[in-house]
């Protein structure tokens, strides 16, 4: 099972690639942690690009649904999302 | 006269070359504050029903505030209001620039042209002696906007048309400085009476009733500006093209047409991405603006320009399945100067290109190629070939055409940047917008999808009650006249400092998805000022402005704007969504599209409206909306 991650900008350029793909995650929270590994030693960039980021599945942000446990099937878009961007 | 007003509205007959200046209404402005509130009385009380928008009997109101010519801040916009000739019913739109500041210098509050020139002109206004000078223009006629002020001069301040007024684009706007009025037509109609350019100026200075009171207030918010997340920080660092980077993960990014809500190569269009690859400087296109939203960019062949805002980099560039910045730059800064507003172009070229894969017509453009727009631009600016059509708009097209499945306009305003099927609050304000389909008549979207709280934007909690409130607001903005981004600092700074996932988050979130009776208490009470506006109000009129007072001014503009369209013929048939947004769904777990049905007769509730979408006479006299 394949679920495609893609990053926010910053994200982006701290890790030198846009999307990637995470084999056998069940839930958001394996995804997110799975995203923290690709840190590797930038685990402190990790947090503070994360801090206030949000995590959307297929648009749906997971606050509205189970939060870091919600699940996730092969093909979902799993995006993390910079919040409070104005209108 | 009450402070805050210069106390003149300036009469102008292009047709007999006279003017007149007559005192301002101080009951009307008292009722209608300004700006498109002033405008919209004076368009209903001045014409019948039935007029050609593109005729001699549809006046061009130009009007201010009470704030305009303050250095309270984003208060440099003026409001344009006319019959639309895009949509058929109430045309408005607001612009930064400086204008505003040049009208008021001039001592005049509204500007109203009336008739049609048998040749080119332009207009001076020199306010200290209340004289106007009607100048021939046909040395700028064809000229683009931006040559058009040049040689007019930059220190002075201007409103202009490009080719596009001149050739009765329906989507054409009226430029100021770099800022645009852009929508529902209004430079069409600018273009209809020949009228190029107006240039005000004067010495008159804003009496205020408490300027003390006004500039320690001024400067204690201008400091919680500049330290608030996105007035201060964010909207500085990447500008309005920053919100790709919400709408798109989002999934309410148009793309496609609106077949899609997301991008995988969006944040080549983010404003972060503008900011590390094509920006050359920032700087406030508009005075007196703390917030300085402008992007600089440089283009082949024009040097450093404006760069583009959000809705422009969504749909000439998402929308399109170009996200190439700069295509999309070139593209925006040939809009600007031919005038023309870039959300109702990028809608219409992104129809005719569905429209061609469909096999129903050929403008000579598809998805993801570049090639043939750029003259396609051109060709609608000019009326050539097939830019004749799509300068008449997408629901034009549609008529002509078909396709009216993806014919993403409402009331004949192409839709903004914001897929309403991730937004629904959204989506009752674009079906009930006046003006159509329109985003800044409200921003419902900022509460529910693209600001820091994360209420459930698929929920029918609160989508009902928040486009009234915001609706409300947003038409006392626009008399005041301020620019939108105001409301921004509404949600404080502690609520975007709160990760998504704390308690603390979602327990607020949860606190306001269940506050709509709240939200109309609070929002309605008449007890002493609140926010930044009522405090504004208070000490440059004199009078005393709570939120339930502009919350009453903007229901009544709302209402007088809403009696004016009902008056040219349109219904509650009028109020919904294109057919792709309301049938065809873009999230998994969606069986439809947006639940415009089941929200709908809850607004009409909360309006004070009938089953018909007709406001009941009761709600008139509450809010002494004569009709």
């Amino acid at each position: 099972m394949s679920v495609t991650v893609e990053l926010t900008y910053e994200m982006s350029k701290a890790l030198g690639a846009r999307r990637f793909e995470v084999e056998g995650a069940a839930t958001v929270g394996d995804v997110v942690r799975a995203t923290r590994e690709r840190f590797g030693e930038r685990a402190a960039d990790f947090e503070r690009l994360t801090r206030l980021a949000a995590v959307a599945v297929n648009g749906v942000l997971v606050t509205h649904r189970r939060g870091l446990r919600t699940a996730v099937a092969d093909g979902d878009r799993v995006m993390f999302v910079q919040a409070s961007a104005g209108g | 006269m009450i402070r805050g007003y210069a106390g003149r509205v300036l009469d102008v007959d292009l047709a007999g070359r006279t003017f007149a200046f007559r005192p301002l209404d101080e009951e009307t402005a008292r009722l209608y504050l300004g700006g498109k509130g002033y405008g919209t009385r004076l368009l209903y009380d001045m014409t019948p029903a039935g007029i050609d928008p593109l005729g001699p009997a549809n006046p061009l109101i130009f009007a201010t505030g009470p704030l305009n010519g303050s250095v309270a801040p984003q208060s440099n916009r003026f409001a344009v209001v006319c019959k639309s000739p895009l949509t058929g019913g109430i045309g408005n739109a607001a612009c930064g620039g400086s204008f505003a500041y040049g009208l008021k210098r001039a001592g005049v509050d509204v500007l109203v042209i009336r008739n049609q020139s048998a040749s080119p002109v332009r207009l001076e206004i020199d306010g200290d002696r209340s004289q106007v000078a009607f100048i021939d223009a046909s040395d700028l006629w064809g000229r683009g906007t931006g040559e058009t002020q040049a040689v007019l001069g930059r220190k002075k301040h201007h409103a202009v048309i490009g080719p596009a007024g001149e050739h009765l684009v329906l989507f054409a706007g009226i430029v100021s400085d770099e800022r645009i009025a852009a929508r529902t037509g209004v430079g069409a109609v600018m273009g209809s009476k020949r009228l190029k350019a107006v240039t005000a100026g004067g010495s008159r200075k804003l009496e205020m009733d408490d300027p003390q009171a006004f500039k320690d207030y001024t400067k204690r918010l201008g400091a919680m500006f500049r330290r608030h997340p996105v007035l201060g920080d964010r909207l500085k660092r990447v500008g309005t093209s920053g919100i790709v980077s919400t709408t798109n993960p989002r999934n309410i990014l148009p793309t496609r047409n609106f077949k899609y809500g997301h991008h995988p190569d969006a944040l080549n269009v983010s404003g972060e991405y503008m900011a590390d690859h094509a920006l050359t400087g920032v700087k406030s296109s508009c005075i007196h603006c703390p917030v300085t939203c402008g992007r600089d960019v440089e283009i082949d062949g024009a040097g450093r320009v404006k760069g583009p805002e959000y809705e422009t980099v969504a749909l000439l560039g998402t929308n399109l399945d170009l996200p190439d910045l700069k295509r999309v730059s070139e593209w925006n800064h040939l809009a600007d100067d031919l005038g023309m507003d870039t959300i109702s172009l990028g809608a219409v070229i992104g129809f005719a290109m569905e429209l061609r894969e469909e096999g129903l017509f050929d403008a000579g453009v598809r998805f993801g190629d570049p090639s043939g727009v750029t003259d396609l631009v051109k060709d609608i600016a000019y009326r050539r070939g097939a830019g004749a059509d799509l300068a008449d708009g997408v629901r034009r097209m549609s008529e002509k055409y078909g396709g009216r499945r993806f014919a993403m306009h409402v009331k004949g305003l192409e839709l903004s940047a914001y897929d309403p099927r991730g937004s629904y609050a959204q989506g009752v304000e674009y079906a009930t917008s006046n003006r159509g389909g329109c985003h800044v008549q409200g921003a419902s979207m900022y509460m529910e999808s693209t600001g820091p709280l994360t209420i459930d934007p698929h929920s029918l909690r609160l989508k009902a009650d928040l486009p009234v409130v915001m609706q409300n607001l947003a038409c006392a903005i626009n008399a005041m006249v301020l620019c939108i981004f105001t409301t921004y600092g509404m949600l404080p700074r502690f609520i975007h400092e709160l990760s998504p996932h704390s308690r603390r988050h979602r327990a607020l979130t949860a606190i306001v998805e269940h506050s709509g009776p709240l939200l109309r208490l609070v929002s309605g009470a008449k007890l002493a000022p609140l926010l930044w506006y009522e405090k504004w109000l208070t000490s440059i009129t004199g009078e005393r402005f709570t939120s339930g007072r502009l919350q009453e001014i903007g229901a009544r503009i709302f209402n007088l704007e809403r009696m004016y369209n009902l008056r040219e013929g349109l219904t509650a048939a009028d109020d919904t969504l294109p057919d792709r947004l309301l049938h065809e769904p873009t999230f998994p777990g969606m069986t439809s599209g947006h639940p415009l049905h089941l929200l709908l007769p809850r607004y009409y509730a909360l309006r004070g409206w009938d089953r018909a979408g007709v406001p009941t006479s009761r709600t008139l006299k509450r809010l002494q909306v004569r009709v």
